[in-house]
């Protein structure tokens, strides 16, 4: 696909020389420290927690989203959902963590798909907590989800984003749904009184 | 080349920022007693250009106002009008980053508005994908400043406001964009266009 490709290239061209590098393991750790605070915080009550990292997520995104189009240099939007998800995994998560998830798993209508996660430096070295909840209940790498929606929203796409399964669980592969939901309308601006 | 005001709305339709530049030469604006034009926008200079020279005074307010109208109705417009077109056009347009200014290749969307002109000033027009717009008046000879537009977006906007930790992520009333460093690197920025 001719759109694939060529946001793999920007992916490529702006990893290579517009962005600056941090050792992954500080990233891996600063994460992991904040996973396991919000545990001992919440009292290891794993459905908050992985709110919290999606809200902590949602936030990243909301500012993210302009760095992204600032770097990648992006002056339009994506005419399709399609070419977001391209976007998002080649240059997305390219740029800012050179990783390039697989896109699979489209529904016919175009508006849900599946990231895979070869690789996440996020969860690095991990191991849940062996307390026989966090195997079921918490959802390691969550800020993800956050992320992407704060991203999108700020794009005008309200989307829905989850994992459904996650290699630290002992799944086979980490996969994230991503479900648009709906393109939002351009806000008008208020009549004058 | 002169740049009389430059406006940025967010995605609310708000006008987070605005800023006026003096007028060095005034051809236009004969017959306006500059005395009688009320020093409005912290002591700005009394020449402002097309935008401040008309008869009758708005309030820097208003003016924002009456943009945003102007460029929400016309950008509506050349969508309706050109039809769901999502094809695009090689355009080449100059860049002045740090380095010295050379020509570069950008695509821009056939539908997209991009400036108008009167006969008095000439407007430019830069939306983000995030609905952030950006809008330079400048003098009617202006070449295309839509990359100008982009430049102020990637390197001040997004480097003194976006990633500025205290400022917040919305700046309802202009909060947080206005800052020292976004305020002196555009004045530069602008000055080393011009």
């Amino acid at each position: 696909m001719a759109s694939a490709s060529k946001a793999a290239r920007i992916g490529e061209e702006v990893w290579k020389s517009r962005v600056d590098k941090v050792n992954a393991e500080l990233v891996t750790l600063t994460y992991g420290t904040i996973v396991a605070q919000l545990c001992k915080d919440y009292e290891s009550d794993y459905v908050e927690v992985n709110k919290q990292l999606e809200k902590m997520g949602y936030n990243i995104g909301l500012r993210l989203i302009e760095d992204y189009l600032a770097k990648s240099n992006t002056m339009r939007r994506c005419t399709n959902f399609k070419e977001t998800a391209d976007m998002i995994s080649k240059v997305g998560f390219k740029i800012f963590l050179n990783i390039t998830p697989t896109i699979t798993n489209w529904t016919s209508d175009s508006k849900q798909f599946s990231l895979i996660f070869d690789e996440n430096p996020l969860a690095d070295f991990v191991e849940l907590p062996d307390d026989g909840r966090a195997q079921d209940e918490l959802w390691y790498s969550n800020i993800f989800c956050g992320v992407l929606r704060g991203a999108l929203e700020m794009a005008q796409m309200q989307v829905e984003a989850h994992f459904i399964s996650d290699i630290l669980r002992g799944n086979d592969s980490t996969e994230m749904r991503i479900t648009l939901i709906r393109y939002i309308d351009d806000e008008m601006p208020m009549e004058d009184d | 080349m002169t740049c009389y005001s430059f406006y940025i709305f967010d995605r609310h339709t708000e006008c987070i920022y605005s800023k006026l530049w003096a007028r060095q030469d005034r051809p236009l604006s004969a017959g306006i007693d500059p005395s009688s034009i009320p020093a409005s926008n912290g002591g700005a200079q009394s020449d402002l250009g097309p935008a401040r020279a008309r008869p009758a005074r708005l309030s820097a307010q208003d003016d924002a106002k009456l943009i945003f109208g102007t460029i929400f109705s016309l950008r509506n417009m050349v969508r309706k009008l050109g039809g769901p077109d999502d094809r695009y056009i090689h355009t080449y347009a100059h860049t002045t980053g740090n380095g010295p200014r050379k020509w570069e290749k950008m695509l821009i969307q056939r539908n997209s508005f991009i400036s108008y002109r009167t006969g008095q000033y000439k407007l430019h027009y830069y939306e983000t994908p995030t609905s952030i717009k950006f809008v330079m008046l400048t003098d009617t000879q202006t070449l295309n400043m839509r990359n100008v537009l982009h430049q102020i977006y990637v390197n001040l906007y997004v480097e003194f406001v976006v990633k500025n930790p205290l400022s917040p992520v919305e700046h309802p009333g202009g909060v947080g964009v206005a800052n020292e460093l976004f305020e002196l690197a555009l004045d530069q920025f602008v000055k080393g266009v011009l």
